[in-house]
Formats: structure tokens, sequence, C-alpha cells
């Protein structure tokens, strides 16, 4: 299943559920690592991922508007996700000369995305003659108290960080590549 | 005056208690095991299986016991600090994180997060009471006579003072914006919360139950450590540990460390501030004179050591 296919399943199955307060989490924070090798000078794809108001290289985002450039605390940006979804994310560490940057996901529809309080860092390093892309996170399920509902597990919340992770970076790669 | 006594007798054990093989018990919470380190060497010696995604941990003050909290196994283990290994797993309910024991080893406390209340534990006959506390109770300490109990109830930006006997609420202060750990000063005058949410450490002096000051530190502070008559503040988002001066309350330095510091604790004779960082999996040691990061040690997945995990051993 692709990324977006299993996105828009997982909307629609999770649509069908008593909406939750988006505000809290679960109590056992979770982590996500996932690397790509992009056959491509590090500064070409620092070009792409570390400019922080253009979303487009992020598969299923439609549109995206922001403000601040890449100044840490004052750069934020909205994507608005085909599914008609928004996230808001704000930029909170920029460090260009090691070609890393951390954002917040400050808020996301938990039927889209089941997570809180995300945060993530891209990271781009020399690999042999091209790129490593590191990008990984800290996020907690959506879900606030014990027992969560299946569709709001600590493992649904990583698959689906995952998933979203891996596809960005198999379209970052391609477009990088594809210049 | 308070604080020169205390800086006296960090000064004094400083000289008196020379470095020991002690050892920290780190929780790996999504490893679901604890990592044992003995902290002379910065080696692990052990991993003891958990389950339940341990986060908090308390070690008694004779260092025999030490006690691991599973938020989603919903239990409370008890470990033969010796033996390196469970003695016994004590069930909740709720989702117990932060944890204390009584100076004299007969009492545990829990803070319950998901149903807001303190579970006090008879870890020999497993007998509990409760409390209510108010909102996703996180951090917990008593005092060193035993006789106070401090709990933050994160999500009222309050720390809630209760005796420990009776378990009578005796005070609830306002602090800063989601305080996490606390932790009390050797003579049980003042205790600092970690704010997550606003930056800081709120100070507040337990005799007069009031806010002495917010102290602003890095981002996302977790949790206090006090050494040298130093404050020191894990900030997880901004990766450094902050240290100010426990009297004055001026920024002494910023201290860049591993990825995600979630918890820090000092060694007894307060020589050692230990770091644990969440992310890279890795409890650091930092020298709490010089400020400077002496040595590295591998933890388990996701390490959390919520609490006091520092194991004096004579």
């Amino acid at each position: 299943m692709s990324p977006r296919v299993f996105f828009r399943v997982l909307a629609v199955a999770l649509l069908a559920l008593t909406p939750l307060a988006a505000f809290g989490h679960g109590a056992t924070p979770q982590k996500v690592v996932e690397t790509m090798e992009i056959d491509a000078p590090p500064a070409k794809v620092w070009a792409v991922v570390g400019n922080f108001q253009d979303a487009s290289w992020l598969p299923g985002v439609v549109k995206w508007e922001g403000e601040g450039g890449v100044t840490p605390e004052v750069a934020t940006r909205r994507l608005y996700l085909s599914s008609g979804a928004t996230i808001d994310e704000r930029l909170v560490q920029y460090d260009d000369a090691a070609m890393s940057l951390r954002y917040l996901m400050e808020h996301v529809d938990i039927n889209v995305l089941p997570v809180g309080n995300l945060s993530a860092t891209l990271k781009v390093s020399p690999k042999g003659e091209g790129s490593l892309v590191e990008w990984k996170s800290r996020f907690y399920r959506a879900f606030p108290g014990g027992n969560p509902p299946e569709r709001f597990t600590d493992e649904i919340a990583v698959q689906a960080v995952t998933n979203l992770f891996r596809s960005g970076l198999t379209a970052l790669k391609a477009k990088v590549e594809r210049q | 005056m308070k604080e020169q006594v205390f800086a006296a007798v960090l000064a004094i054990s400083a000289v008196a208690a020379p470095a020991r093989a002690d050892e920290a018990f780190v929780a790996n919470q999504t490893g679901d095991d604890l990592t044992i380190v003995e902290l002379s060497t910065m080696t692990p010696l052990a991993t003891i299986p958990i389950g339940g995604k341990p986060a908090g941990v308390a070690v008694s003050r004779d260092g025999s016991r030490v006690y691991v909290t599973s938020p989603e196994g919903h239990f409370l283990s008890v470990i033969d600090a010796a033996a390196r290994r469970v003695a016994k797993k004590i069930e909740t309910g709720g989702g117990p994180l932060g944890v204390a024991v009584s100076p004299d080893g007969s009492r545990v406390y829990v803070a319950d997060m998901y149903g807001g209340g303190l579970i006090e534990v008879d870890p020999a006959t497993e007998a509990t009471r409760r409390v209510e506390i108010g909102a996703m109770p996180a951090g917990v300490a008593a005092t060193p006579d035993g006789k106070t109990l401090v709990v933050a109830a994160r999500d009222d930006n309050a720390l809630v003072v209760l005796d420990a006997k009776s378990l009578v609420r005796l005070a609830r202060i306002p602090v800063g914006r989601h305080p996490y750990g606390v932790t009390i000063d050797a003579e049980g005058g003042r205790v600092y919360s970690a704010n997550v949410e606003s930056d800081d450490v709120s100070v507040v002096d337990l005799a007069e139950r009031r806010l002495v000051a917010n102290v602003p530190v890095g981002s996302h502070p977790y949790s206090v450590a006090l050494a040298k008559g130093r404050v020191f503040a894990a900030n997880q988002y901004a990766e450094s540990v902050s240290v100010f001066d426990a009297r004055s309350l001026k920024p002494l330095a910023t201290i860049k460390v591993g990825e995600y510091p979630e918890s820090v604790a000092a060694s007894r004779d307060g020589a050692v501030i230990y770091v644990v960082n969440w992310f890279s999996n890795e409890l650091w040691s930092l020298d709490a004179a010089t400020l400077k990061i002496s040595a590295k040690a591998a933890t388990g997945d996701g390490p959390r050591a919520f609490g006091a995990f520092i194991r004096a051993v004579n």
C-alpha cells in the first residue's frame, strides 16, 4: 500500500471514531529514524530540504504557505494536504553550515496523523560521492490516557510517521536526482 | 543563610565522601528493560527485563531496593539492587510514572498520571492508599526527613504539597507551565520543578510554601539535579543542561549534551552530574565543578530514568 493510500484508508477508518481532544498524549515517547542515500551533492539536497517555506517536495502536500524565512522560533508553515487537512509547523533550530533543521508540528488533525507533540530533525550529510539524509522524530500517540483504542496505539502512530518519512524521502530523492 | 548552610554542607560532604563505585539504574522505556551502569568506569553491567514501558525510577536510601514504574503495564517493579533482579511486581492500575521512596524505605509513592492521583505503596505488604492530586501528576519527591511529599500536577501548572503520614494536602503552589520533574534540596528547604512548557525552573520555599522565582532555562526542561550549590536542568529540545547558582539564581552555563536529554541526577558527593539522553541512548557524566563532559555510556533504547536513579554502593 502506498503511503498516500495508507493515509486515506487510515483517515476513513479514524473518522468513524468519536473525535478525541487534540490536547494531551500518551506516556511513552516514540522515536522514528529514517534515512535515504541520494545521488547528489549535499548542498543540492540541502537547497531543497533547507528551504523551510517550500514544502513542494513532500508527497500529498498540494499547497503551502508560511512566513519568517528560516529564523528559528519565528518561521512557520502551513501545509495543505490533498485530503483537505492542514498541518502547522514551526521551525525551532536551523544550522545552515551543519545542514540541519528541526521543527515542531504544532497542529495536525489526528485523523490524518494520529500523533501529538511531534518534533523532527532533518539533516543532510556527505556520503561517498553523494548525500545521506536523516529524518528523525520524537512524538507521542494522540490518545491521552492509558489503554488507547486500537486505532490510536503507539504502534499505529509509529507506523504513520514511518510511512510519512519514507514517502517524503523517496520523493525527495526522486526530485533531487531528476534535477 | 539557609543557602550558605546548604553550600557548607555540600562542601563538607564533598571532602568526607570519596568517590565510590556507585551505579545508575536507567529504565529504558522503548526497550522495555533497565540498564545498570557502573559509574566509576561508566560501564554497563547488566540489563534487566522490566516490561510495560518503564519510565520512573527511585532508589532507596540504603541502596537495597530500586523501584521502577511501568505506565503502560500499570505496575511497579521492586528490584533487588544487589542481586540485579526483579523481586516482585505490584499492580497499581492507572498510569504510574513519577516515583519516590520514603527515607526509611517503608513507603513508595507513585504518581498516577492517567488517574490523577498519588498512590502510596507499602512494598512489604503491597497495601496501598490513594490521594487525589489533579491533572496529570508527573514527578514526586519526599523531603529528607520523610515528613512531606511534593507532587507536580503537570496540567494544573502547580505543585501539590502533602503530609506524608496522613496524605492530607497542605498546599497547592502555582508554578510555571507543565511542571514535570521535582527535586528537593538536601535540607528540605527548597523544591525545584522543571517546567516543560514555560522553559523555566520554579524555585519554591517549602516552609513558606511560596514561589521564590521562575528561573529561565533552555527549551523543554524535564528534570532538575542539585550539586555544589548549583542547579542543573536537562532541556529536552535544546539538548543541553542549564546551570544556575542556587543562591543568586544567576545563570552560570549551558552545556551541550546528547539528543533529547530528559533525566538528570547528581552523585552523592555532588561531584558528578549524570544525564540520560533519550534519543541517542546514552548516559553522560559531567563534572559539576568544571562543567565539562567526562564520560559516556550506552544504555538500552529510549532511556527515561525519570527520578532519583543513582544507587549509592557502600
